[in-house]
């Protein structure tokens, strides 16, 4: 991947077409970044909070909820999107020589963009409804860019992967789905922590996005580390994910360089 | 570099290699065969090709669909890598496989320069520095701030292209994008692949068509299956790509010449006159109208001498150029366009320097009006002109009234007239209005009209007639009176309805006239006559026949438009 740097402006024009593609012909605009989460968190809150009635102790469940969708939401549309990228760009990579890996790169640039706004909304009602913000907030860029890495990472395996197999996209929505219920998006830890025995929570634990949407919760939620740490140490949150996304950076990089030269041959036909 | 410097003792050009390729080949898998390798046989794309290109040449690459010239021109660019061989290629690399690689719709003119700029591998401050030449060339003025949505086809093209005009690169490699676009904006890019060259930077093109290739390139390889079948002089690899295609009975061969039937009638696009086209390797300097005494002028009476004197300068040296020029009316008409390749001259080469030429007619037999003329230097296939002057210049030609558009001024005498027809001036004649008018046959029995014939200088009634050939139209009639306000109206007409002349006489103690065209110099195509007698002070048909008499004119020479005009050439190169 040398040469990031001169592929700064391409990644930039890139992100800008898709985001003024995307929101320039509706009525509301770029307004949309707001609405559409908050529209899927007022669904969640109706079906689990009101209907199903699980409840988080000592935080609005309302926010709870806001710091998982939102990075979930990210997480989720950056791989499904960034997995076809390659695919749906085949035009641009076959007539012009530019490399590939800005694609599914610019793809996630594109939904961290989008993803921002909904963060900082949560951070403004998480400062009112919790009287302010833990110090921890300063942690908030690190996760960003863990989280950024590990979307990254995936993408590059992902959309190469799809060019191969067609398969990869259905597979990748199953278990997409799979790993949100086996991740706390709207339920406490702790409430695993006491159906399980402790075997089974150890392995439920090593899913790395336990630790990165209770990091996001650590950083956002005033008083969260205290909650947390009733479930697990504050340690195993931090260096799954972190060891998870440097192999996976790793793994990704390695597999976009063994694959690069054939990319245009599977475009191809 | 011992090499060049005795190359260079030698007195040999020694020439930069930019482009090296060396035992190129290219396998894609079959499909599948990812998962079922068992699968089919590799397809080898490509198979040992070497070959080198040089800085500043412009090579053409050509062979049939599926023999691998795009894939060759995706491995020099760098899109795909050879399975096999090496690839070196010095200085920045354009690879132009679609004008306007990812252009948005919804996105401006503005926007998608950027945008494709950045795809094409420039960097915003070379984007920012060549904005305005870019908007410039594409010569869109505002629209460039609008969505590219709202843009035509050609204002994509003209934009994609301006981008590409305008970015830094040593090597192009263009793939079948020439042939796209109007004759002006065609124009317009070759000017500009010439100046490329001119800088010396290397270009690699791809196209089906032969003229260009034979017009552009000083190389061309031909590719089949995968292989250099030839590389060198661009006639011979045509020729021999022209027996590729025959003997798979995919190319028909050039037919035997035979009488010419038809000839252009029309202008091609009446709305790019006015426009200088070409490449400008020969730049036409001055061009000058003079008249029958010698002096420069815009306007000439009809019938009379006219010279087209054109002064030029050859920037670089050309092969086997042809002089043209065409005169038009100014409604879009061709009426005449000689070129020196039809007149069967043969230059084998202008040497860079200032030269002219002059074409002479002696006498203009173009009705009175207004005309506009092309004046073009142009290669052997008429491919790509090295300059044009597309409906450039203004004459006017003048005369006894012009009232019914006609055309054409051609000599004529009424056989065995009692009197100087010539001498009294007739009022009242049918008008362009009136003949426009009237639709349907008129008949009238009074006068009854009883035949029309044209007839050649043996009297045998033909229709079909050489250009130039001499001939006679006998009307007869059962009881035509000569009557003082009546005339006898006959109009040449061209099939699409052109009128080329009117010819008017008065009536006479008779029942048969006869017309007598020494030279008929109507160019080949198909022709009519339309008959009618004219009361002068009713001012109205008492008959008309419309189309009585279709006829036809073959010639044996090629040439463009409705007229021959006598002419002949005069150059000095150098």
């Amino acid at each position: 991947m040398k040469g990031i740097g001169n592929n700064w402006h391409l990644i930039y024009q890139l992100v800008v077409k898709e985001l003024k593609v995307r929101y320039m012909r509706s009525s509301l605009g770029f307004l949309w970044v707001f609405i559409s989460p908050f529209l899927i968190v007022m669904v969640f809150y109706l079906v689990f909070f009101r209907i199903l009635r699980i409840n988080i102790e000592g935080y609005p469940f309302f926010l709870y909820l806001m710091t998982g969708i939102f990075p979930w939401n990210f997480f989720q549309c950056s791989l499904i999107s960034s997995t076809t990228s390659l695919w749906d760009n085949r035009n641009l990579i076959k007539e012009a020589k530019l490399p590939q890996y800005v694609v599914p790169l610019s793809v996630i640039v594109n939904n961290l963009i989008i993803f921002l706004p909904s963060l900082f909304i949560t951070i403004i009602l998480s400062s009112i409804l919790l009287n302010g913000l833990s110090l921890s907030i300063l942690f908030l860029p690190f996760i960003l860019f863990i989280h950024f890495l590990i979307a990254l990472g995936l993408s590059l395996i992902l959309s190469l992967l799809y060019l191969k197999y067609r398969d990869t996209k259905y597979i990748l929505e199953v278990l997409l789905s799979f790993i949100f219920y086996l991740t706390p998006v709207f339920y406490p830890l702790s409430l695993v922590k006491d159906a399980f025995p402790l075997w089974l929570f150890r392995i439920y634990y090593l899913n790395p996005f336990v630790g990165v949407l209770n990091l996001y919760r650590y950083t956002l939620l005033k008083g969260f580390y205290i909650s947390i740490t009733r479930a697990d140490k504050l340690f195993s949150l931090v260096i799954i994910p972190l060891i998870f996304t440097i192999s996976i950076l790793f793994l990704g990089i390695y597999y976009y360089r063994k694959n690069k030269d054939k990319i245009n041959d599977y475009l191809a036909y | 570099m011992i090499t060049s410097l005795t190359d260079k003792l030698n007195g040999k050009v020694v020439r930069e290699k930019t482009i090296e390729l060396l035992g190129i080949g290219k396998k894609f898998p079959l499909r599948n065969k990812l998962i079922k390798p068992e699968i089919g046989e590799d397809f080898w794309a490509l198979k040992d090709i070497s070959l080198d290109i040089y800085k500043g040449e412009l090579i053409g690459i050509i062979g049939r669909n599926g023999a691998g010239k795009t894939t060759l021109l995706n491995i020099i660019t760098g899109i795909i890598s050879p399975t096999e061989g090496k690839v070196v290629t010095r200085g920045r690399v354009l690879g132009l496989f679609n004008l306007g690689v990812g252009f948005q719709d919804e996105l401006s003119g503005r926007e998608n320069i950027f945008l494709n700029g950045a795809i094409l591998g420039a960097s915003k401050e070379e984007l920012e520095r060549k904005l305005r030449s870019i908007i410039d060339f594409s010569e869109l003025g505002d629209f460039i701030d609008m969505p590219l949505g709202t843009y035509s086809q050609g204002m994509r093209l003209r934009l994609g292209f301006a981008i590409i005009a305008n970015l830094n690169f040593d090597i192009l490699v263009m793939d079948e994008v020439l042939a796209v676009g109007d004759a002006l904006f065609q124009s317009k890019c070759f000017e500009r692949l010439m100046d490329f060259r001119r800088q010396g930077k290397t270009l690699v093109i791809t196209t089906q068509s032969m003229e260009l290739i034979e017009r552009l390139c000083e190389r061309v390889v031909l590719l089949d299956h995968g292989n250099i079948i030839f590389e060198g002089n661009p006639l011979e690899a045509i020729s021999q790509y022209r027996r590729i295609l025959n003997t798979e009975a995919f190319f028909v061969g050039p037919t035997k010449k035979k009488l010419i039937e038809q000839t252009k009638k029309w202008a091609d696009d009446i709305s790019s006159w006015g426009n200088k086209l070409g490449t400008k390797e020969v730049v036409i300097d001055s061009v000058e109208f003079i008249n029958k005494l010698g002096y420069k002028t815009k306007c000439i009476n009809t019938g009379e001498p006219l010279k087209v004197r054109v002064n030029f300068t050859v920037r670089n040296d050309v092969k086997e150029p042809h002089f043209g020029v065409a005169i038009f009316r100014s409604d879009g008409v061709y009426c005449y366009g000689p070129n020196t390749q039809f007149d069967g001259y043969h230059i084998p080469k202008l040497p860079q320097g200032k030269g002219f030429f002059v074409l002479n007619f002696p006498r203009v037999l173009l009705a009175c009006g207004e005309y506009r003329v092309s004046i073009a230097i142009w290669d052997k296939n008429e491919t790509l002109a090295f300059d044009y002057h597309n409906g450039y210049y203004q004459l006017e030609v003048k005369g006894s009234l012009n009232h019914n558009n006609e055309l054409l001024n051609i000599p004529y005498y009424i056989k065995n007239r009692n009197y100087l027809f010539f001498q009294k001036k007739v009022k009242n004649l049918p008008t362009k209005m009136m003949l426009e008018k009237i639709k349907d046959n008129l008949v009238n029995d009074r006068v009854g009209f009883k035949s029309l014939e044209l007839v050649n200088r043996v009297g045998e009634k033909k229709e079909v007639f050489f250009t130039n050939e001499y001939v006679k139209c006998i009307i007869e009639f059962n009881n035509f009176n000569k009557e003082d306000n009546l005339y006898l109206w006959l109009g040449i007409y061209r099939d699409d309805g052109i009128y080329c002349q009117g010819i008017n006489m008065p009536s006479l103690e008779r029942n048969s006239y006869t017309i007598v065209f020494p030279r008929l110099p109507l160019l080949p195509g198909r022709y009519e006559i339309s008959l009618g007698i004219w009361d002068s002070l009713k001012k109205e048909f008492i008959m008309f026949l419309k189309s009585i008499y279709p006829f036809r004119m073959v010639f044996e020479h090629d040439d463009h438009g409705t007229v021959y005009l006598e002419h002949s050439w005069n150059f000095k190169i150098r």
